[in-house]
């Protein structure tokens, strides 16, 4: 069921191998996995975010329909399994609850002559660059998480972050600012 | 066309990435993306922080008919079919901003402010925030005003000098508030600028009265 091509890759992550069996073969069982790891995690996203549980699951209803319609465009040089999930789930929160547009960039929108995109040494090290930058949420110092997780969880941008905790705008800017160097670290160490 | 120098602060970044950051603020993000590979690295990176966290949330249990519900959906539902094609034919304006605008510069009209320097009439507004396009002849100059919130601007062509910096095409100048500056556009050729603001602005020159009147700047 999964293809063989890849299953002698030993790097190659679960999920992963799962999307692509899914964009290959419209693999069912693969994609009852998929949906089975990451229901209820866009579930415990969208409820953090202000949905209640019946909107929730709507939400993950059509979050997963799109995993379903557009295995094909995913990339796992460019994005794990779990990126790629989030993206789809995030931009359907701001259509649906927010109801706003989410201006996204498209792949032949580039400004800029030749493509000067860094090619990814293999084809899963966007999975592994997320194993590492796990480790760095995981040892970043309460403070910085905090902001962090605001910022993806709540949707607060850092000025309300600021205004609801108290704490001066500057400050959410420095905390911010050096989580990101270090998430940053978790890059530059794959190149 | 070279990499852009100037790029919106970093929690601009982190905010469009979580998602966080409203839309009009997001398309000025988005149109600077296509012009910067520093920024799209960026926007990836934070993206797979995006994947972490969401890998990493306590699981909440669905309904056991939830999976069934959903493979009936996808019975009923045909293929997409490819996304449509961009336009052929290049245009000054970055993708994100070609598809909020639906029109080339020409088609545009246009409220001048002061000689040389016009405001588009296309504006999108959402919240305290609103964008327009800001065209300024070769060496117009736009009168002084300060802020009583932020403002952004995005260069899409030409340039434009002022008191903090030289900004070129892709570049991204950005104010806080009450920072009074005075923009100068390039001596070689018409600039045309993506303005992002947050509030309306108090001008402070002579001509301040007037354009307090009729014009949110
Ligand atoms: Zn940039």
């Amino acid at each position: 069921m999964l293809p063989k091509a890849d299953s002698n890759d030993p790097t190659m992550p679960d999920h992963e191998q799962l999307l692509l069996a899914v964009a290959r073969n419209r693999d069912s069982t693969a994609f009852r996995a998929l949906f089975d790891h990451f229901a209820p995690r866009i579930k415990a996203y969208m409820r953090r975010l202000g949905a209640d549980s019946s909107a929730a699951e709507e939400l993950v209803q059509d979050v997963m329909m799109a995993v379903w319609l557009r295995a094909d465009r995913f990339d796992p040089a460019l994005a794990s399994a779990s990126t790629w999930i989030y993206t789809i789930a995030r931009n359907r929160r701001i259509d649906r609850v927010r109801q706003e547009r989410r201006p996204e960039l498209q792949p032949d929108d580039l400004m800029s002559e030749g493509g000067e995109e860094p090619t990814p040494d293999h084809q899963f090290e966007a999975a592994e660059t997320a194993f590492r930058l796990r480790a760095v949420i995981g040892n970043l110092p309460p403070e910085q998480a905090d902001v962090l997780r605001l910022a993806y969880y709540e949707d607060k941008v850092h000025a309300e972050i600021s205004a609801e905790r108290g704490i001066p705008l500057g400050t959410v800017k420095t905390r911010l600012r050096l989580a990101l160097v270090r998430l940053r670290r978790a890059f530059g160490e794959g190149a | 066309m070279t990499v852009p120098a100037h790029h919106p602060a970093p929690e601009l970044l982190l905010d469009y990435a979580a998602g966080s950051l409203r839309e009009v603020q997001s398309l000025l993000v988005a149109a600077h993306l296509a012009y910067c590979p520093d920024c799209r690295a960026q926007v990836a990176e934070l993206e797979a922080c995006g994947g972490v966290l969401l890998a990493d949330l306590p699981p909440e249990p669905v309904s056991d008919t939830l999976f069934g519900t959903l493979m009936t959906r996808l019975g009923e539902t045909a293929a997409p079919s490819s996304p449509v094609a961009a336009p052929a034919g290049r245009s000054v304006f970055p993708g994100p901003l070609r598809r909020a605008i639906g029109a080339e510069p020409e088609a545009l009209e246009w409220v001048r402010v002061v000689p040389g320097v016009h405001l588009s009439a296309w504006a999108v507004s959402a919240g305290t925030a609103s964008a327009c396009l800001l065209r300024m002849a070769s060496g117009a100059r736009v009168p002084a005003h300060r802020h009583t919130d932020s403002e952004m601007l995005l260069v899409m062509k030409g340039g434009f000098s002022d008191e903090f910096g030289a900004y070129r095409v892709g570049d991204v100048a950005s104010y806080e508030t009450h920072t009074p500056h005075h923009a100068v556009a390039d001596a070689d050729g018409e600039c045309l600028c993506l303005l992002v603001q947050d509030r309306p602005l108090v001008f402070t020159g002579p001509l301040g009265w007037l354009l307090n009147r009729g014009f949110r700047f």
